[in-house]
């Protein structure tokens, strides 16, 4: 009943794209193809039924409990459903230990909630959805908490020195920054593409009109850390400021937050809400720690796996999904990323890019259709507590999919989109998710 | 608090560089892998280990790292790198070093990419005064600047001789110089320290030398400057230099820091010969090394006079009776306690007893020792050819020259102090260095050392035909050191925070 024609092309693309050695390809063409056919389980095909999340940014005042705490009272108001309904929770956080002295997370959400159910922590979001969506199609539970927290302003003076714990730790001792992958990322695409001169320029500015076009949608959502406009010369300024090729308005912040997630099967939904949001295909896979030791340095081959797996899983076209929420830590990602989901030809986003912002009217047009991304702000705006950060991406699918969005709402032919997709990584590239979800 | 099992494994692996290479597919990896991830588990065992220790990289990509984590905070500004090995089959993360990038200085990244580097043994980042120090070799120079690429190729000795001597030298001083009164002096670079000059001394001297670091049994590490009250720094260079055979991760060597003042390096001179000569040792080679990055307090503080003169810099002279270009004839030591210089172990800097440096001190030793070596030997001053004497200041060695009776062209070669400071432990043997880069064979130097506390030793070298055989092998020599067109010039204040460290 599945059309997989499109992820088995896509799979084709994908190897024959890369320069990968004929050993990669084996590895990259088994990935792709490894993912079970999920038929079989379609009583128990995961459905999200409620959301909730914080405003992102510094909550000085507020210990991480009071986060997840708000953010689960959103999500459990939305469904109905009391804490006692929960079978099971997959929470994410990265820096809980380290930033809050927080070890066993799961212990201290126990007692929080006064559960004993199952509980495991996970690094992101997406992560925790993985797991989740595993354990209701098995049937093992019917309803789930997923969620995320960060606190990452409690370590303000140290957490970019922490952040580099989700790299290799040879680049730490050879005096990396969170930054310079994304720098080195950006100088290599535009190598291997032979991108100068003018060109080079233009795709500085279409990085720069990334971080517009985000800081525009978070205008529109009360939840993101900066509701301000910004313009390209704040970009480039920030970038004159610092003498590089990135400045302050091309990264994500630094940011508290957390995000709650509420997941049960088909079944429950249906009973729940006349909207539920079904997770189609959900998919992540590994790549290399050491970025400067990877096969390929100017795209991430863990989103190209997820998505082909996600694709293959939900059954859709990657041309049906009309809203996707891109992990954009910087805007190099968000471009790099526009390739590696298929929405751009290899070496070709920043064109499509520079060509819809320069009259930006809330979309990118891909393969003759319109693609809504990070209609939250992206990472950029809405910020980035990076274990709750992909909570808020399925929280903005999730409203637009069921035509809440409120003044973020973006249509099709006066239609909520159909089908919608996020994509998440943990380090620089070093795990990659991608989740898809859809509607009725 | 660091914790010294990860530096242990770090250190072991970043300092000299490890890798593998499949015996297999030829496929290589940064670290030491006991598989290749190509052939898999037929590959267990067919791993061979590898370092970039003396290899060449390619800097690949770069980028200006003007806002660091924490711990590299005292670097300022820096170029992050890729750098790779061997045609790109080895891809490592670096930062190029020996670069002050002054704020708002525009960097062309694209100018220094597809350009050949050098790895170098550094400090790896700030730590607190308390902490182990921790070091790398991912720390990277442009081949083409200060700092060449040298290949380290092994010889096979030719010749056996009589007496032992030194087989090889290296001299190693920074890019960086303060110049001051009419005297240049080294200036570390913020990450260097005694440490790191003592590791690239013994580096040109084994280049130099062509000696297997795997028969030097014994290597000696003399400084004032150790930047620990307790632990050996010999240590660590017997490691990043894999001196004596390699068994598991433990050296076969004998490694011994020494300590008195400047003469901590010259004065294990005849205890390196009489060991390679001692029939039973079975050791064909021993290195001495002096090394110091100087210490004196700042202007104008209790010591603060030494600032004047007090350079950076290291020496390692490899000792045995293979293919020697100078060997021993005689030495004579002398020693009193005369406590004209000392550093209690709490204090920072040294003082210095200002009245006793001249007579009683510095000419009264160097007197004896060089007057008893030519009795005993009985020399007068025109049987020699050279004259090399401890040079804490431009002055003192010319003086005692004169009054011993040599003329200025036999110790004028030798004077150095006054392009690269006094080097401490390093000073007396740079100046020897200076000499035997352009001493012809058969001929005669005589180097006296002094160290402060107080004593001196007195040698008589004759050099032979391999000296000048063995010349072309050492690109940097003290010429090519001391008239570097890369040579950087720093103000004071610039050479205070770069001699602080990091």
């Amino acid at each position: 009943m599945y059309d997989f024609s499109h992820a088995e092309a896509l799979a084709e693309r994908i190897c024959n794209s890369c320069n990968f050695s004929k050993h990669l390809k084996a590895v990259l063409k088994k990935c792709i193809c490894y993912q079970k056919e999920v038929t079989t389980l379609m009583q128990n095909r995961p459905a999200i039924v409620a959301v909730g999340r914080t405003k992102f940014g510094e909550h000085y005042g507020k210990e991480p409990e009071k986060l997840i705490e708000e953010a689960w009272l959103a999500a459990s108001r939305e469904s109905g459903l009391e804490r006692k309904a929960l079978e099971a929770c997959y929470i994410s956080d990265c820096f809980l230990p380290i930033t809050n002295k927080l070890g066993l997370e799961e212990g201290f959400l126990s007692e929080l909630t006064e559960l004993h159910v199952p509980m495991e922590v996970t690094r992101s979001v997406s992560a925790a959805l993985l797991t989740a969506c595993h354990a209701i199609s098995s049937g093992v539970y019917s309803t789930v908490l997923v969620g995320g927290i960060e606190k990452m302003t409690d370590r303000w003076d140290k957490i970019r020195d922490d952040l580099m714990l989700l790299e290799d730790p040879w680049s730490y001792y050879a005096g990396g920054t969170p930054e310079v992958n994304h720098e080195l990322m950006l100088r290599a695409y535009a190598k291997k593409y032979g991108i100068k001169g003018e060109d080079l320029s233009k795709l500085n500015l279409a990085l720069a009109e990334v971080a517009v076009k985000n800081h525009a949608h978070a205008l529109k959502n009360e939840y993101a850390q900066f509701q301000r406009r910004i313009t390209v010369e704040h970009v480039l300024s920030a970038r004159a400021q610092s003498q590089k090729p990135l400045g302050l308005y091309d990264f994500a912040p630094i940011s508290d937050g957390a995000s709650a997630v509420i997941l049960t099967n088909e079944n429950i939904a249906k009973k729940l809400t006349s909207k539920p949001v079904y997770v189609l295909g959900c998919a992540s896979a590994t790549d290399f720690l050491n970025f400067p030791g990877r096969a390929d340095l100017t795209h991430f081959v863990a989103t190209r796996i997820a998505i082909a797996n996600a694709l293959k899983m939900a059954g859709i076209n990657l041309w049906d999904i009309q809203v996707a929420e891109l992990y954009d830590q910087s805007t190099v990602m968000e471009m790099v990323t526009m390739e590696d989901l298929g929405f751009c030809e290899e070496g070709t986003a920043w064109q499509c890019i520079r060509g819809k912002c320069e009259s930006y009217d809330g979309f990118y047009e891909v393969n003759g259709k319109k693609l809504f991304v990070n209609t939250n702000g992206g990472l950029k705006a809405d910020g980035n507590p990076l274990g709750a950060t992909g909570g808020a991406q399925v929280f903005e699918v999730f409203r637009q999919l069921r035509d809440e969005a409120g003044e973020r709402q973006v249509k099709t032919a006066g239609e909520a989109p159909k089908y919608g997709c996020t994509q998440e990584f943990e380090g620089f590239g070093t795990k990659g998710y991608v989740t898809i979800l859809g509607r009725d | 608090v660091s914790s010294e099992p990860i530096e242990r494994r770090v250190s072991y692996l970043g300092d000299r560089l490890k890798a593998s290479r499949c015996r297999i597919c030829g496929k290589e990896y940064f670290e030491i892998r006991d598989y290749c991830g190509n052939c898999g588990r037929k590959s267990y065992g067919k791993m061979q280990s590898i370092d970039l220790f003396y290899d060449k990289g390619k800097l690949e990509l770069c980028t200006l790292v003007n806002e660091p984590t924490n711990k590299f905070m005292k670097l300022q500004s820096f170029i992050y790198a890729i750098v790779s090995f061997h045609d790109g089959k080895i891809r490592v993360p670096g930062r190029l070093t020996d670069q002050i990038l002054k704020k708002g200085e525009e960097v062309d990244l694209s100018e220094l990419e597809g350009r050949e580097v050098v790895p170098r043994f550094r400090r790896r980042h700030s730590v607190s005064e308390s902490d182990v120090i921790p070091t790398i070799s991912l720390a990277f120079t442009l081949a083409d600047e200060y700092y060449p690429h040298q290949e380290y190729t092994i010889m096979q000795p030719r010749k056996e001789y009589e007496n032992a001597g030194i087989v090889g030298y290296g001299v190693y001083t920074s890019r960086f110089r303060i110049k001051e009164n009419g005297m240049e002096r080294a200036v570390p670079f913020i990450d260097e320290d005694a440490v790191t000059a003592a590791v690239e001394a013994g580096k040109l001297a084994l280049i130099h030398s062509g000696v297997d670091n795997a028969l030097v049994g014994k290597v000696y590490v003399g400084t004032e400057s150790n930047p620990y009250a307790v632990k050996p720094i010999a240590s660590k260079v017997a490691q990043v230099l894999k001196l004596g055979e390699e068994d598991d991760d433990v050296q076969a060597v004998d490694a011994i820091d020494t300590e008195f003042a400047c003469k901590a390096a010259s004065s294990m001179f005849k205890d390196a010969a009489a060991l390679v000569n001692y029939p039973k040792s079975g050791m064909k080679y021993a290195m001495v090394i002096g090394a110091d990055n100087s210490q004196a307090a700042p202007r104008g503080c209790p010591g603060g006079e030494l600032d004047l003169f007090v350079g950076y810099g290291g020496s390692a002279y490899i000792f045995g009776k293979h293919d020697v270009i100078a060997e021993i004839e005689g030495w004579y030591s002398c020693t009193s306690d005369t406590p004209d210089f000392w550093r209690r172990d709490s204090e920072r800097y040294p003082l210095h007893g200002g009245r006793f440096t001249g007579d009683p001190a510095y000419f009264k030793h160097v007197r004896k020792a060089t007057t008893k070596l030519m009795e005993k030997l009985d020399l007068k001053p025109s049987d020699v050819n050279y004259f090399v004497a401890h040079q804490p200041n431009p002055q003192f060695p010319v003086k005692i020259a004169k009054e011993l009776g040599f003329k200025p062209d036999q110790y004028e070669v030798s004077l150095q102090v006054n392009k690269f400071g006094n080097t401490y432990s390093g000073c007396s043997p740079v100046g020897l260095a200076a000499v035997l880069d352009m001493a012809k064979p058969e001929e005669r130097i005589l180097i006296t050392s002094y160290g402060s506390g107080a004593g001196s030793d007195s040698y008589l070298l004759r050099t032979t035909d391999q000296l000048v055989s063995k010349r072309q092998r050492q690109k940097v020599n003290i010429k090519y050191q001391a008239e570097n067109p890369f040579i950087e010039y720093v103000d004071y204040s610039t050479y205070r925070r770069l001699k602080l460290g990091m």
